[in-house]
């Protein structure tokens, strides 16, 4: 969070491709928000005229709906979405994360969800489990949880 | 006379009381929906309801009719006594149902000012009487009709319309079994009830109508209400005319697959011959459309009901003479009609019906036996609608109406030009030449811009261009108008003379004229470089222009049969054959060769092939596209065009290049010079098309439609042997595999389906002749930089770490993306090499899913290939191969369940991710089991062997993976997930399959897994559309059969079909289902049946426990013995099952109503 005006401004967070090769279950940065794409068509203005493509997406980390629609030889910005598996180590409001070459990471929440929940669950169990974590344009969210086989 | 007792007693001590309540409940139905709650209207149905279910409710309806002013409860009062009739009909009187029907018919006859919802309902009641009576001949036609009769003669107007109601509600009672279903009654008593009508009863009532039409007729000044009561009985004419009627000795099958025709022609027995072949009856229908023709309701009657005259056929004929002698009479009367009139637009659509009709109805042998006058006149008539249908089509197009008549006309006709062109035999040809130049002309002239064409014109002349939104799912024209285009393009080769040069000169001419245009655009922008600035109308009437020219060329020079091997039209060979003798074979082939140049540049331009020079100008057009392309203009350019232009190389490809002589009777010379095998000329066309693909692919990766169609050219190309030999000798394919290979632009930029199939076409063509050092350099480049590219990836040792880079990522799509495509690239010839190739990768691929297991995409993209391999490969593998395929499902599936068991997710994408997942696992799934219906592999092995010791030895069988499948998938269908319908249908589909192949594996399920299959099934039988009950039923047979043949009968399996037979004992006898959903039910019922006896007779004991009347009693105790009479004791036999199911019919039909009784 505090790495929020460098996190945002690097350059290798999104990618250009042209919008006609985007692809459905793909990612796609609609009105600046990380989307996957869950519906994409083609219309056009007259019969001769030039495709368009119209993009529905849900941002990755509110579930929120958003549209686009733009000519199909444009470029749109494709984010750079990873997903990391951590081993959680301590727990206080914060999450204490640690991948597997050992380095922590301890900057995220826990969050307010169901996920949040199973969380909490898993530690006053005791269980070992991991976390995924999605990162995209310099957001990151627990998204998942995974018992360890 | 229990029974009488009590009604009467209900009647008198109950009536008054029964009607207050009916009529309070009917003022809270009748409430507007804030005044009451809606426990108040439940209540008040619920109470409707009981009443109509209560048993003999006779007296009180009479009472209710009698005394009620409630128009609802009248309503309700008769609907109870129609069900409760027929619910009783075996316990009932003759007598007290003959006086019952007269009192219902008295009873509106004196209240002439009943609400008309009302009256019909209670002539329903009738109708249904007389049809249940007509069974047992209790009740007869005869008497209703002399009484109908007497009301029509009486001249009242009043008596006149009721009785007309009478006839039609008659009418539809007897008419279908779909409309009558309610009544619960089989479909043979349907059926022989409306024989016996439609040889006497409904005769009758065609002459009674025509004697009243015949007197309407004649009358000059119709009052309002006199002419009201003439449109009745013009429907009920129509209605009669109309009458699907039912041919001897149909079976019970055929009665509703029959009956579902929607366009009845009219097709009466012998017994008709008087009523209908006196010329009188079509003279009094014209002349009644003379009367009504002003009046568009009317006059849409009157044409209908000469339309069904002009379908008559069939025994009806005597002989040919007379069918001949009819047909002329009525072609006189219609051509007499037409000339004599302007007409109405609302007669267009009936005079269309006409036309067909005598033309698809009458055979060409009576059609030429007409007398040659008679006939042109005919011909020419037809000629000048189809023309002037056309003219008020476009028109409506233009002005953008909602209603389109004339187009619906036009499309009419020229589907009866298709059938009259079809048939060479019976008249010459020549005789439709001048027709067909006429009808061409007109809808090229309609499709074009002016001057030529008055296409976009309004009625004043004046020209409207508006540019509307289009959407992808809009069909493209090629296909919304298949249909007029298919007759136009047979119009163009029975002229061929005429409109293939015509075509030729009108797009030629296009073609110059848009590459000036171009070219003056160029230097425009040269000047002010703004887009903006450059006028498109003139473009795009060019564009529009050579896009109709093209579609029809398309569908002049070639059909593009589904399945069969596409020959270069008959027509269209005999033309160029016929002019051979005046072409100049050079010259032609110079033309085709340099389609840079203006065709009439080239000297002796005059002396070419016809069919050669058409195609010509379509690649002239391409060649300007070309070019623009290359000059920067692509955003000037239409991709429509580009569209028409590949669309229209692929269909002249399928049947010209190439072609084979010895399929044809007689060979044109240009042609085979041009196009024959080994000749210059289609090596030359091979590689111009082949480089328009590539040029195509790289420029329009953005227009994905565009880039569809070109691949599916290039997937043409190469999917024939001796085209893709021709292929692969371009240097330019070369060049393309290298590209894509390489995964650079620009052909990374196409969509993923166009380069799947890319990739399908590069490797068809890699099974293209070539020595085997070529092929072996091919498959290098081609597949081997694939395999290597994936293989050095995914072994470095940091791949995981390094896995989410999206440069990583990318490869992997591309990699997965282009195995698809290879999956979908096989056929029978190749899928040894192939299938080896795409299982080194499926080993890889599993890898993948571990190191994936927390990227929903990329996990999806895996199990897809997997969906791809088992769909394109598994009905050509042999034993072993599909072995390996099976485990390798199972491998995915098993790590697929690992990663996801223990998995919480929480982000939005979750359920979509899930649902995708499941969906492609259970296609998988099914491919796999598809394997037991279709199988073409070599070898003669049998799959699944009926000797246990065989499979032992085997590691896997389907039934594993597929089960363990189903393991996977059952715990994780949540109700929410089955409201997708597609996940819905699949998984149903999968479950039937499984219990009907694998019958014997569903015992040994764990536990849990067992109680949700028989949980899934019973919910899928029970609250699913009808469409997956029907399934679930299927599925409890074998299911029964099995458990029958295990001598352990203390099994889940065991229990669980006791508890499907009571479902399905309730379902059949209880409840109302779906007809068609009585087989089904019915096969499972009587393998249940045969599998727990006791526990069935206990059902039917307990069912007729609770029955008090003594009389039903004794009718359900007969009938439930007559149902298992022919199987006793039930065994699972194929005789014994049929002889069940028909008695189960006969028990649904006679005792089903009773049953439904509370």
């Amino acid at each position: 969070m505090e790495d929020y005006e460098t996190a945002t401004s690097g350059a290798s967070e999104t990618y250009p491709q042209q919008c006609s090769s985007l692809r459905k279950n793909g990612y796609v940065m609609l009105k600046g928000n990380p989307c996957k794409i869950v519906e994409m068509s083609t219309s056009k203005t007259g019969k001769h005229g030039h495709a368009k493509v119209h993009l529905v997406g849900l941002d990755i980390f509110t579930g929120k709906k958003l549209e686009d629609i733009c000519p199909s030889t444009h470029n749109m910005d494709v984010p750079n979405v990873t997903r990391k598996d951590y081993q959680v180590q301590l727990y206080d409001g914060f999450l204490s994360l640690m991948d597997d070459s050992g380095a922590t990471k301890e900057d995220l929440r826990l969050p307010d969800n169901e996920v949040g929940t199973e969380i909490g669950k898993k530690f006053d169990n005791g269980e070992s489990f991991l976390v995924t974590v999605l990162k995209a344009v310099g957001q990151e969210a627990v998204v998942a949880t995974k018992n360890y086989n | 006379m229990a029974r009488h007792r009590r009604g009467t007693m209900m009647a008198a001590v109950g009536a008054p009381e029964v009607i207050a309540q009916l009529e309070s409940a009917a003022k809270v139905l009748m409430a507007p929906p804030s005044m009451v709650s809606s426990e108040q209207r439940q209540h008040a149905e619920h109470i409707f309801l009981a009443f109509r279910k209560s048993k003999s409710p006779f007296a009180v309806c009479k009472q209710i009719l009698e005394s009620s002013k409630v128009d609802y409860v009248l309503f309700q009062a008769a609907t109870a006594i129609m069900e409760a009739v027929v619910r009783e009909w075996i316990l009932l009187e003759k007598s007290s149902i003959e006086s019952l029907r007269t009192f219902l018919l008295t009873y509106v006859l004196q209240r002439p000012n009943l609400q008309k919802y009302v009256r019909e309902q209670i002539l329903l009641a009738v109708a249904v009487i007389v049809k249940r009576g007509s069974l047992d001949k209790s009740i007869s036609c005869k008497s209703l009709l002399h009484e109908v009769g007497q009301l029509i003669s009486s001249g009242n107007p009043t008596a006149q319309t009721l009785a007309c109601s009478i006839l039609m509600a008659l009418l539809s009672e007897f008419s279908s079994s779909s409309k009558t279903s309610s009544i619960g009654l089989s479909m043979e008593f349907h059926g022989s009830c409306k024989r016996l009508f439609q040889e006497d009863a409904l005769r009758h009532i065609f002459v009674m109508t025509m004697e009243v039409l015949q007197e309407f007729s004649r009358r000059e000044n119709l009052s309002a209400h006199m002419c009201s009561v003439f449109q009745r009985y013009l429907a009920l004419a129509n209605q009669v005319l109309s009458w699907n009627f039912l041919p001897p000795n149909l079976g019970r099958h055929y009665i509703a697959m029959f009956e579902a025709t929607q366009n009845v022609t009219l097709k009466p027995s012998e017994s008709w011959r008087e009523a209908l072949l006196d010329t009188r009856i079509m003279d009094l229908f014209f002349a009644v459309h003379k009367k009504v023709r002003e009046d568009s309701d009317m006059a849409q009657e009157s044409l209908q009901c000469l339309a069904q005259l002009a379908s008559m056929h069939g025994p009806i004929f005597p002989n040919e003479s007379a069918q001949v002698s009819y047909l002329a009479h009525m072609v006189e009367g219609l051509l007499g009609m037409i000339n004599g009139m302007e007409m109405e637009d609302s007669e267009a659509m009936g005079i269309a019906n006409i036309m067909s009709n005598l033309i698809s109805m009458f055979p060409r042998s009576t059609l030429t036996a007409l007398p040659p006058d008679l006939f042109t006149s005919f011909i020419n008539c037809l000629t000048v609608l189809t023309c002037s249908f056309g003219r008020s089509a476009a028109l409506e197009e233009t002005m953008d109406k909602d209603d389109i008549v004339y187009m619906e006309a036009y499309e009419r006709l020229l589907d009866s030009w298709l059938t009259l062109v079809r048939d060479e035999q019976h008249f010459p040809r020549s005789c439709l030449d001048q027709p067909a130049v006429q009808v061409f002309n007109v809808y090229i002239q309609c499709h074009l811009a002016a001057p030529d064409g008055t296409r976009n014109m309004s009625a004043n002349g004046v020209a409207s261009h508006d540019e509307e939104e289009i959407n992808e799912l809009q069909e493209d024209d090629r296909e919304l108008f298949s249909g007029q285009l298919c007759s136009i393009g047979m119009m163009g080769r029975v002229a061929a003379d005429h409109c293939i040069p015509l075509l030729t000169s009108l797009l030629e001419e296009r073609v110059t004229r848009l590459h000036g245009q171009l070219q003056r655009t160029q230097q425009h922008l040269m000047a002010s470089s703004d887009l903006g600035t450059v006028d498109r109308k003139v473009l795009d009437d060019l564009y529009e222009d050579i896009h109709w020219l093209i579609l029809v060329s398309g569908y002049v020079l070639a059909d593009d049969p589904q399945g069969e091997t596409p020959l270069i039209p008959s027509e269209v060979m005999d033309f160029s054959i016929k002019h051979a003798t005046e072409v100049d074979i050079n010259t032609t082939l110079q033309i085709l060769g340099s389609p840079g140049e203006k065709a009439s540049s080239i000297p002796g331009f005059n002396r070419t092939d016809c069919v050669i020079r058409l195609l010509s100008a379509v690649l002239r057009t391409s060649e300007v596209e070309s070019r623009a392309t290359r000059a920067s203009l692509t955003e000037m350019l239409s991709p429509q065009m580009g569209k028409d232009i590949v669309w229209f190389l692929r269909r002249w490809t399928k049947s010209y290049l190439l072609l084979d002589e010895k399929l044809y009777k007689q060979i044109s010379i240009p042609l085979s010079t041009a196009f024959g095998a080994d000749t210059e000329g289609s090596r030359w066309i091979v590689g111009y098309l082949l480089e328009k693909v590539i040029s195509n692919l790289s420029v329009w990766s953005s227009e994905s439609e565009l880039a569809t169609d070109t691949v599916e050219l290039l997937v043409t190309l190469v999917e024939r042997r001796e085209r893709a030999n021709l292929v692969v000798q371009c240097e330019g394919w070369w060049r393309l595999a290298k590209q894509f290979a390489s995964r650079s632009p620009p052909l990374h930029l196409l969509s993923s389906s166009v380069q799947r199939s890319l990739m399908k076409a590069l490797v068809l063509g890699g099974f293209a002749n070539m020595d085997s050092d070529t092929k072996q350099q091919y498959w290098a480049e081609v597949l081997h930089p694939l395999q290597q590219r994936f293989h050095n990836l995914i072994n470095q040792e940091n791949f995981a770490q390094m896995s989410q880079e999206e440069a990583v990522k990318q490869e992997i799509i591309a990699t997965l993306e282009a195995l698809c495509g290879i999956a979908e690239a096989t056929q029978i010839d190749n899928v040894a090499s192939l299938f080896s190739f795409l299982m080194d990768f499926l080993s890889s691929c599993i890898g993948l899913m571990e190191v994936y297991s927390n990227t929903p995409e990329t996990v999806n993209l895996i199990i897809e290939v997997f969906v791809e391999v088992a769909h394109k490969q598994i009905c050509y593998l042999g034993e072993t191969k599909s072995m390996r395929l099976y485990e390798a499902c199972l491998t995915l599936l098993q790590v697929y369940s690992k990663n996801n068991q223990s998995r919480k997710r929480g982000d939005s994408t979750a359920e979509e991710d899930q649902y995708q997942d499941l969906l492609l696992i259970m296609e998988l799934l099914t491919n796999l089991l598809s394997k037991e219906f279709i199988d073409f592999s070599d070898t003669d092995e049998v799959f699944r062997t009926q000797d246990p010791g065989a499979s032992a030895g085997r590691s896997v069988s389907a039934a594993d993976v597929v089960l363990y499948g189903v393991n996977i998938v059952l715990p994780l269908m949540s109700q929410d997930l089955l409201k997708f319908p597609s996940l819905c249908n699949q998984y149903y589909k999968l479950i039937t399959f499984i219990c009907e192949i694998f019958p014997e594996k569903i015992p040994q399920l764990p536990e849990e897994l067992f109680k949700s299959l028989m949980f899934s099934l019973e919910l899928g039988m029970t609250s699913m559309s009808s469409e997956i009950s029907q399934l679930c039923l299927e599925a409890l047979s074998p299911l029964a059969e099995h458990c029958a043949k295990s001598p352990d009968k203390d099994t889940p399996l065991y229990h669980a079909t006791q508890h499907f037979l009571k479902l399905v004992f309730d379902m059949l006898l209880l409840q109302k289902h779906n007809t068609e959903m009585t087989v089904a039910a019915g096969e499972a019922f009587y393998s249940l049946v045969c599998l727990h006896q006791v526990e069935y007779n206990e059902l039917v004991q307990t069912l007729l426990s609770t029955q008090r009347d003594a009389v039903i009693y004794q009718r359900l105790a007969d009938a439930f013995r007559q149902l298992t009479a022919s199987s006793s004791p039930p065994t699972m036999d194929r005789k014994q099952k049929l002889a069940f199911l028909k008695s189960l019919e006969e028990f649904v039909a006679n005792v089903g109503g009773l049953l439904c009784v509370k």
